[in-house]
């Protein structure tokens, strides 16, 4: 055991670090990306009828052939890791911003512009605030998915946990596949209690739940 | 003041406000009222240009709605909906104060008018301010949406049927309240109701629309005595009994009956006989604007001496006796039978009518004795 720590301590430490790091870069930002995405579809109904189905489709395409095409592209670089896991990132927010946008209420709407509220102020004061709780749901589920996926890079050679998990399977030594599992599992449940730790703090009590 | 000059409203053919002409003064309480679907909605709504009207012009103390940046004439005209739409995530200052931060209050200037409106619902500051709509009651709530339309001074407020969503007994008090509001700060208001009840009781002038019409403006007073035509006479007599059987009876402590007849010290004659046909009943307790308890009028005193449209204060009576709530029922029943009154007044500890025991409450109390609380 301490052999094998001599031997991958110093990997392991770099590859949390690499992975962590594709996770937090890629998870902000598809949040900014998501975030304007999903206000501006909200404001044009048409168009996203038929572009959020769209959008769920395309999600399911495999992440594993989506990083061969960008690598096509990019070339062998962080940058088409961190924009592979990026996209896919983006759909889970898109799709709980919208939600939440158009789940708030025609009463509070119409409240805020009887106040005489302009449309910005509607969306930043009103909108925003009240899809913030679907919004984070999302933003969670980005971030477990993204620290899966971010596994997958390794397959270009681009580090992070997944090295131990493939090194592990293909030379069939289940301790350096576990070495590269169990950081990553770990890393899902503690982003994603951050997320939800955030999400406490900024929510105003009236959100919360109502505890009778 | 405000005025409608051949206002009209179309969704593709339908006409649903057709040639509207009305004026409001300064000052008034104007009740909109008819059958549902009928326009109240819409043509309150483009008062504010919430909706926007197609025909005709809506002067506001002369000038046309329409030239004025429709978000700085709603930050001018407070609005109250149904629905309350206090927004949740916001405490009830924030809530208040939501029209005098877009104007740009500065905060201290927030926070004491905070407590001011506070103060006009009684409700305390450190209570209640840091609470979130989701604390708060219906009632409370509606308070609160009230007073968000009242924040940055409007002198105009419309509210579109503002305790449809609460219980009898509060939606009572409400209108008590919000009567006595406006008279101290000297609103206009136009108020959207289809409860005939609560327009006589609010309104100083009802305007009753139907299918897109004005059909009736005039006093609640002139309304009863002198409908326009068959279907205000229809609408106001039907309305007038359900709204009433549907406030009877509601139980509540275990004899006295809640629901006192009260008006207030400025109702007449002919408004005050209208609700003791509709309810039944033949007197009603009358209440000064902090609901204190003055006396009563009974419709022998308004047949002997009473004209009509005369104001009931000339009327009143203070001859039946009065208790409290936590005096024992026992000794009510003791006044009841010893002064031969048909009924007792009973008072809260600030003099406020909250209940009435009759000589049914006794009977009734004593089956509820015998037979068990189903009885009451
Ligand atoms: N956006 C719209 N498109 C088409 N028709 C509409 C629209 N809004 C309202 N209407 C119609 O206009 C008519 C008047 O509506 P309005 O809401 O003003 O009625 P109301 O008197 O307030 O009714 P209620 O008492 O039920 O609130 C109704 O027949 C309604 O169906
Ligand atoms: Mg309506």
């Amino acid at each position: 055991m301490t052999h094998f720590f001599e031997t991958y301590g110093l990997m392991l430490g770099k590859a949390i670090l690499v992975h962590l790091a594709y996770v937090l870069t890629s998870v902000a930002a598809a949040t900014v990306v998501a975030l304007v995405l999903g206000v501006l579809l909200s404001r044009v109904p048409a168009i996203a009828r038929w572009m959020m189905p769209v959008i769920s489709i395309s999600q399911t395409i495999p992440g594993i052939v989506f990083i061969g095409i960008l690598y096509l592209y990019l070339g062998m670089e962080p940058i088409t890791a961190f924009t592979a896991l990026a996209i896919y990132a983006v759909f889970p927010i898109l799709k709980n911003t919208y939600a939440g946008l158009l789940g708030v209420e025609e009463k509070y709407k119409e409240a805020a512009r009887g106040c005489g509220m302009s449309p910005r102020q509607i969306l930043f004061k009103i909108e925003l605030p009240l899809a913030m709780p679907t919004i984070f749901a999302g933003i969670r589920m980005s971030t477990v998915y993204t620290v899966s996926w971010a596994v997958l890079t390794a397959m270009i050679g681009l580090g992070g946990l997944g090295e131990f998990v493939y090194r592990g399977v293909s030379t069939n030594n289940s301790t350096l596949t576990i070495t590269g599992a169990i950081p990553a599992a770990i890393m899902a449940i503690a982003l994603g209690a951050l997320v939800d730790w955030i999400q406490k703090k900024i929510t105003p009590r009236g959100l919360q739940e109502v505890k009778s | 003041m405000i005025e409608y000059r051949n206002v009209s409203k179309n969704y593709g053919e339908r006409q649903i406000v057709k040639n509207l002409n009305f004026t409001i003064e300064d000052g008034q309480f104007a009740v909109l009222i008819g059958p549902s679907g009928c326009g109240k909605t819409t043509t309150l709504k483009m008062l504010n240009r919430l909706i926007q009207s197609d025909g005709g012009e809506i002067l506001l103390d002369g000038k046309n709605v329409n030239e004025i940046n429709a978000e700085q004439l709603r930050q001018h005209i407070g609005y109250v909906i149904q629905q309350i739409g206090l927004f949740p995530n916001m405490t009830v200052e924030q809530n208040i104060t939501v029209v005098p931060r877009l104007l740009k209050w500065d905060k201290a200037r927030c926070a004491e008018r905070v407590r001011e409106l506070l103060a006009l619902v009684d409700m305390d500051y450190d209570t209640y301010a840091k609470k979130y709509p989701n604390e708060l009651s219906g009632g409370q709530q509606q308070r609160i949406g009230v007073l968000r339309a009242l924040a940055a001074e409007p002198p105009v407020i419309l509210m579109d049927e503002p305790f449809g969503a609460l219980d009898p007994i509060t939606r009572d008090s409400l209108q008590d309240e919000v009567k006595s509001l406006q008279k101290r700060l000297k609103k206009t208001i136009i108020f959207v109701t289809h409860d005939m009840n609560e327009a006589i009781k609010m309104a100083d002038v009802i305007l009753f629309m139907s299918d897109g019409e004005l059909l009736q403006q005039a006093s609640p007073e002139e309304m009863l005595r002198a409908p326009a035509n068959d279907i205000v006479r229809e609408f106001m007599g039907k309305h007038v009994a359900q709204g009433v059987s549907g406030q009877d009876n509601i139980p509540c402590g275990e004899i006295m009956r809640k629901n006192v007849a009260k008006v207030s010290s400025s109702w007449r004659t002919l408004e005050c006989v209208q609700m003791m046909s509709s309810r039944e009943i033949d007197s009603l307790v009358v209440v000064d604007e902090n609901d204190r308890y003055l006396g009563v009028v009974t419709i022998e005193g308004i047949k002997a001496h009473g004209k009509p449209g005369m104001e009931v204060t000339k009327l009143l009576e203070t001859t039946v006796p009065t208790v409290y709530t936590d005096t024992l029922a026992k000794e009510a029943f003791g006044t009841l039978d010893s002064t031969r009154a048909r009924y007792l007044i009973v008072l809260d500890k600030n003099e406020r009518p909250v209940g009435i025991i009759t000589r049914t409450s006794m009977s009734k109390a004593l089956a509820y004795m015998v037979w068990g609380g189903d009885a009451v």
